[in-house]
C-alpha cells in the first residue's frame, strides 16, 4: 500500500473514531443538555480498558510495561469490555458530579475530573505504566481473520465505520423516541420537566452512561489501530474539538455532527500538516488551537445553530373525526 | 400562627392539605406557617403585595422550593419529603411565574412530552416495549389534540415554544399542566403578558376546568381575574396569611386594605 492509501484509510479511521465521539456528545449535550467537559476522560478509559485486556497478563515491574487487570480477551469481548468500562466510570463520576447540581457546575466538576485523571495517570505507573503510557496492543478480531490493523487499514477502516453506522442508527432512533423527547425537554427547562413528572437525574445519569459507553467504544477502536496510548492523547482539549464539531455541523442534528466531525477535525486539522513551515518550530501546531477557537466563536457569533440546525419534527392534523383522530407521524411523532 | 382554610365551606373532601407550611431563605421566614385545604373543583386565589411569599409557597408545594416545616399531603399521601417529579406522578401539577414552555420542542411535543411524563418515555420501556411505547405515544397524540381542540390552539401545533406570544406560552403551560390529568393545579401568575380578549377565554376555561373537578390554586395579581374565578381568596403579606375569605370578605378587612390594597 502507498502512503497516501495509508493515510486516507487512517483519516477515515480518525474521521469514525471522532464522528462516534461527536454522537456521543450531541446525545449528552444536543439533547440532553449535559455539558461534558470530561468527555475525553470517558475515551481514555475505554482505550486503557481494551489495551489491558488485549495485551495480556502484566509482567509487573520487571517489564518494560505495567499495568493492572491483564488478560487476553478475544474479539467481541475486548470491544465489549471498552465500552462497559466507560459506561461504568462515568456512572461512578456521574452519581456525583450530575446530581442537583446546576449545569454551569456540572461542566467545571467534569472538566476538573478530566485534569486531574491525567495527573492520576501519569503520576501512577503501576496503574496504565504511567506518562509513557501502554504499546503492542493488537487487534482480536483481526488476529481472528489473520490480518493485522496496520497492514489493512482500509479493512480497519471499513470495520469503524460499520461500527459508526449502527451507533449512528441506533442514537437516532433512541433520541427520537419518547426518551429522547424527555431529554429535549430537560434541556429546554429542567424546573419545568421535572414538574411533569420527569425524573431528571435519572434520565441525566442515563444519556451519561449511554454517552460515555459509546466513548469507551471509541477509544477501544482507536487503541486497536494505533497500538498505544498514553496520557498526551487525551488532553482535554480533544473534548473542545469534538465540541467545536458539533457547534459547526449543528447542535442537535446527527446529520450536522457528520460534517461538524469531517470538517473540524479531520480536515481543519489536518490542513497545517499541508503548510510550509513558517515561524519556530511547532508554531503551526499551536495555531491550529487558536483555529478552534475562533472556529467555535465564529460559529457562535454567525451561526449558532450550526451548518445543519436541529430539526423541526412536524406533526399534521388529524383527519376524520376528532374522536377517533390520531395524528399520522412525521418525524418522531 | 397557622390559618386553616376549607376550600369551600360545603365541598367535597381536600384533595391538597398544607398545613403550617415554612420557607426559610437562610433566617427569613419567607413563608410562615401558611396552611391551605383545595378540594376538587375548588378555586383558591392567593394575592398579596410582592416579596408576600405567594411564589415560594406554591414552590413548596410542588417541591421546587425547600421547606422548612410543616405538612403537605395530597389524596391523603403525605408529600411533604418527595421530589418534584414524584408529586407530579400522584397528581399535582404547576405552571411558573416565569414561562417554563419547552423552546426549542414544538407545541406538540410539549404537550406529548408531558403526557408521557412517567408512563412512557422511560429508557426501559422504549427499548425493552417498544410495541406498547408506540401506543402510548398515539394515545397522547390524540389527547394532545383534544386540549388543542379546547383552546384553540391547534394551528401552533408546529410552532416551536418560543416562537409563541406571552399569552400563547401561559396556555401552553396550562394545556401542558391538563395533559397529565392532575388532581390538582396549582397556576403561578397564569394571566402575565396575556392579553385581554385572551384573559376572559382563559377564565372561561379554568372555570371549565375546576367544573371538571380539578383543585386550582392560583397567585395572581390581576384582582378581577381572583374576583371572577374564585372560590376563597388568601391574602399573604411578609410570608404570612394576613386575611382569607370570599372576595368581596377580603377586599373589606382594614388588614388587607393598609398591607396591600389601599
Amino acid at each position: 500500500m502507498n502512503a497516501w492509501g495509508f493515510y486516507v484509510a487512517t483519516l477515515l479511521i480518525y474521521f469514525g473514531v471522532d464522528l462516534l465521539s461527536g454522537i456521543s456528545l450531541n446525545l449528552q449535550f444536543g439533547y440532553a443538555g449535559v455539558v461534558n467537559f470530561g468527555y475525553v476522560v470517558f475515551q481514555a478509559v475505554g482505550a486503557y480498558a481494551a489495551a489491558v485486556v488485549v495485551l495480556g497478563p502484566s509482567g509487573g515491574v520487571a517489564s518494560f510495561q505495567q499495568y493492572v487487570f491483564g488478560a487476553r480477551l478475544a474479539f467481541p469481548l475486548d470491544l465489549l469490555v471498552a465500552a462497559a468500562a466507560g459506561g461504568l466510570v462515568s456512572l461512578a463520576i456521574g452519581m456525583f458530579s450530575l446530581r442537583r447540581m446546576r449545569r454551569d457546575y456540572q461542566a467545571v466538576v467534569l472538566l476538573i475530573v478530566s485534569l486531574i485523571a491525567i495527573q492520576l495517570v501519569s503520576a501512577d505507573v503501576p496503574l496504565f505504566n504511567g506518562a509513557n503510557g501502554l504499546t503492542g496492543v493488537g487487534w482480536p478480531l483481526g488476529q481472528l481473520l489473520g490480518i493485522s490493523a496496520t497492514s489493512s487499514p482500509w479493512i480497519y477502516a471499513a470495520w469503524v465505520l460499520a461500527i459508526c453506522a449502527a451507533v449512528f442508527v441506533g442514537v437516532t432512533w433512541l433520541s427520537r423516541s419518547p426518551w429522547g423527547r424527555s431529554l429535549r425537554a430537560m434541556r429546554d427547562n429542567e424546573a419545568a420537566a421535572s414538574a411533569m413528572g420527569l425524573n431528571i437525574t435519572a434520565l441525566r445519569l442515563q444519556v451519561f452512561v449511554l454517552g460515555g459507553a459509546i466513548a469507551g467504544l471509541s477509544g477501544g477502536l482507536l487503541v486497536e489501530y494505533i497500538g498505544a496510548w498514553s496520557p498526551g492523547a487525551w488532553g482535554y482539549a480533544e473534548t473542545f474539538v469534538i465540541f467545536t464539531a458539533i457547534f459547526v455541523g449543528g447542535v442537535g442534528n446527527y446529520r450536522g455532527v457528520v460534517i461538524g466531525v469531517l470538517l473540524v477535525p479531520v480536515i481543519f486539522l489536518e490542513i497545517p500538516r499541508f503548510l510550509p513551515a513558517i515561524g519556530y518550530p511547532g508554531l503551526i501546531d499551536s495555531l491550529q488551537w487558536v483555529a478552534i477557537g475562533l472556529a467555535w466563536m465564529l460559529c457562535l457569533l454567525f451561526r449558532p445553530q450550526g451548518i445543519l440546525p436541529e430539526k423541526r419534527l412536524r406533526v399534521g392534523r388529524p383527519v376524520g373525526p376528532p374522536e377517533t383522530a390520531v395524528a399520522p407521524a412525521e418525524g418522531a411523532i | 400562627m397557622s390559618t386553616p382554610l376549607p376550600a369551600t365551606a360545603t365541598g367535597p373532601d381536600p384533595v391538597l392539605v398544607a398545613r403550617d407550611v415554612v420557607v426559610s431563605y437562610g433566617g427569613v421566614h419567607a413563608v410562615d406557617q401558611v396552611s391551605v385545604n383545595i378540594s376538587p373543583g375548588g378555586i383558591i386565589g392567593i394575592i398579596g403585595p410582592n416579596g408576600a411569599g405567594k411564589s415560594s409557597f406554591l414552590g413548596a408545594l410542588g417541591g421546587q422550593v425547600k421547606r422548612s416545616g410543616g405538612v403537605i399531603t395530597l389524596s391523603g399521601q403525605d408529600i411533604s419529603s418527595l421530589l418534584p417529579h414524584q408529586r407530579a406522578r400522584l397528581g399535582l401539577a404547576r405552571t411558573f411565574q416565569t414561562t417554563s414552555e419547552f423552546g426549542r420542542m414544538t407545541v406538540f411535543e410539549n404537550l406529548v412530552t408531558a403526557a408521557e411524563g412517567d408512563r412512557g418515555a422511560s429508557l426501559k420501556s422504549v427499548v425493552l416495549h417498544p410495541r406498547r411505547t408506540k401506543m402510548r405515544e398515539h394515545a397522547a397524540a390524540e389527547h394532545a389534540w383534544e386540549v388543542l381542540r379546547r383552546f384553540e390552539m391547534e394551528r401552533t401545533a408546529n410552532h416551536y415554544g418560543r416562537e409563541l406570544s406571552g399569552g400563547q406560552r401561559r396556555l401552553v403551560e396550562i394545556m401542558r399542566c391538563l395533559m397529565r390529568s392532575p388532581k390538582v393545579l396549582l397556576l403561578d401568575e397564569p394571566m402575565v403578558g396575556v392579553a385581554p380578549h385572551l384573559t376572559h377565554k382563559l377564565v372561561d376555561d379554568l372555570r371549565a376546568i375546576g367544573r371538571d373537578g380539578l383543585g386550582i390554586l392560583i397567585v395572581e395579581h390581576a384582582l378581577e381575574v381572583v374576583r371572577q374565578l374564585c372560590d376563597q381568596v388568601v391574602v399573604m403579606a411578609l410570608g404570612k396569611v394576613i386575611a382569607s375569605g370570599s372576595f368581596e370578605e377580603v377586599v373589606q378587612d382594614a388588614t388587607v386594605q393598609a398591607a396591600y390594597l389601599s
